[in-house]
């Protein structure tokens, strides 16, 4: 078993790859993935027009980060996520650690906060735009739904795994319940409350791009769909990317704080 | 300091509908200064009885008093040690130690000083500073055991406290309990299914009967004198030791047989 693992690691079932490796493999499927594309493009195999290459793409990135309008759109787009993320979230944590520590909160709350989980955010655009008209308003209000309910609930199951023991301790040494909320079950949960949001960001996202292509004159999604109505392909899918790595840096920026607000946490026991 | 059970008796609800009698008609006290050691088979409610004293269980029947008031809840009188680590990972050995005294308010320097002393107790100057994720688990029950001293009950509750260590570290935590409650003069009830730890820990065991629990026994292991031995071994080669640990295996054995003749 063990000799099979060392000679032949690589098709050996769950058997440990150097993270050298593991890096090259990940490397190698975008090479391929982008060498695909460019020989589709460069043997006409697709029309340029519709699909242009990743070099051309990557060209336009370059030249519309060059552009204030563009920085405009961008900035538009990230004041929407933060301004939106932030009211889910001051309403959403809260209440998801109360509704995770008494039952009775969570017995009237919950079947509302599920049944609205499942109604799906963008079909209230219609009446959002009726509501708030066509500024800022019934974007920051699509974001807030498509977030809020999901977050009470993630927060609210995760304060409910707070260890029972953990509670019954700090009442055995004298706690009162709302000390015993404050000094434990806040704490306890918060690393996991940090998870939640970071979840729910990616789901944020998905929304803003959905509330910009709908009805809006800035942002990317805007941005996108004005490059549509000229064809011009290769800055909607800079905007893409441009998306892509807005998430991808948000994720980062909560891990990074994850790790540094929490250095107690216990990897290895995860 | 005298805690007294009187009659306590405790149902619970069967999904099933109708209800099951888990502990019936148990009444013992335990006084001032004294290491008593809850002992039975797996199912008799011993660790249901601890919690009921803490104030986390009610009893169905009978009433709890300690100095002859009566339990209503939890309470900083009677600290817990659970068998699951219970240190809050998100504070320092120092803080976790310090957690009680800051609740009720008291003064830093005071506070400082009183973990400081409960640390060294446990042993654990060394990682005062470092967060429970390095600790082992020996050393996380030292803390648990700490910060319950140091916020000064009345009577320490343990509920199987070295049940998950490994066995050589389970002999360490048991004489270092011993030597705990030879310097603080603290009052002890234990509960244990471990019958070597009841006989070397216990200057009385209550003995309990399962389905429904209830008291069957209270032993006084005569053979230790009257004394605290501080090492395990002085304890086992005692003359009386063997016969005493061979009838608690007898009694032990009824219970089972009871249980698989019925």
């Amino acid at each position: 078993m063990s000799q099979s693992n060392s000679r032949r690691p690589w098709i050996t079932l769950r058997a440990p790859i150097s993270r050298r490796n593991a890096i090259a493999l990940g490397v190698a499927c975008w090479v391929l993935f982008f060498l695909i594309w460019q020989l589709a493009v460069s043997t006409g195999l697709v029309t340029e027009l519709l699909l242009p290459g990743p070099l051309k793409v990557l060209g336009t990135l370059g030249r519309l980060l060059a552009t204030l309008d563009f920085w405009i759109d961008i900035g538009a787009s990230v004041l929407r996520i933060l301004v939106s993320f932030a009211m889910a979230s001051v309403i959403a944590v809260p209440l998801g650690i109360v509704m995770g520590s008494f039952r009775a909160l969570e017995a009237f709350f919950n079947p509302f906060m599920a049944a609205w989980r499942y109604l799906p955010a963008p079909s209230f655009i219609p009446v959002l735009l009726m509501w708030f008209g066509t500024g800022e308003g019934p974007k920051i209000a699509l974001l807030f739904i498509g977030v809020v309910f999901f977050l009470v609930v993630l927060v609210m199951d995760y304060t409910k795994q707070v260890r029972t023991e953990f509670i019954e301790t700090a009442m055995t040494l004298g706690g009162t319940r709302g000390q015993v909320l404050r000094t434990v079950i806040v704490p306890a949960v918060l690393p996991n409350v940090v998870v939640a949001m970071r979840q729910m960001l990616a789901v944020s996202w998905t929304y803003l791009v959905i509330a910009e292509i709908v009805a809006s004159t800035n942002g990317i999604g805007a941005m996108m769909m004005r490059a549509r109505r000229f064809l011009h392909t290769d800055e909607i899918m800079a905007g893409i990317v441009v998306i892509g790595m807005l998430g991808l840096l948000c994720d980062t920026l909560f891990r990074i704080a994850h790790r540094l607000l929490f250095p107690y946490i216990d990897e290895s026991a995860r | 300091m005298r805690l007294q059970l009187e009659n306590i008796g405790k149902t619970f609800p069967e999904s099933k509908g109708g209800t099951v009698e888990a502990i019936r008609d148990v009444s013992f006290e335990v006084g001032a200064n004294e290491v008593c050691v809850l002992l039975g088979p797996s199912g008799c409610g011993k660790s249901t009885i601890l919690r009921m004293v803490a104030g986390l269980d009610r009893p169905t029947s009978g009433t709890i008093a300690l100095d002859g008031r009566a339990i209503e809840g939890p309470g900083r009188d009677r600290g817990m040690v659970f068998q699951a680590y219970t240190s809050f990972d998100w504070l320092t050995v120092r803080q976790n130690v310090e957690y009680g005294l800051r609740l009720r308010g008291v003064p830093a320097a005071e506070r400082h000083a009183r973990a400081a002393h409960f640390i060294d107790l446990v042993h654990l100057t060394k990682f005062a500073d470092a967060y429970p994720k390095v600790l082992s688990g020996g050393m996380k029950q030292r803390v648990a055991i700490a910060r319950t001293l140091a916020n000064e009950p009345e009577i320490l509750l343990m509920d199987e406290p070295f049940g998950a260590l490994d066995a050589e570290t389970r002999w360490h935590m048991q004489e270092l309990s011993i030597s705990i409650a030879e310097e603080t003069g603290k009052t002890i009830l234990m509960v244990t299914h471990d019958i070597e730890e009841s006989i070397f820990m216990a200057d009385r065991i209550v003995f309990l009967s399962r389905h429904p629990g209830t008291v069957a026994a209270n032993i006084v292991p005569a053979f230790k004198q009257g004394k605290r031995w501080r090492r395990k071994e002085e304890v086992l080669e005692l003359d009386g030791y063997a016969e005493l640990e061979r009838d608690i295996m007898r009694l032990m054995r009824q219970q089972a047989g009871a249980e698989a003749a019925g």
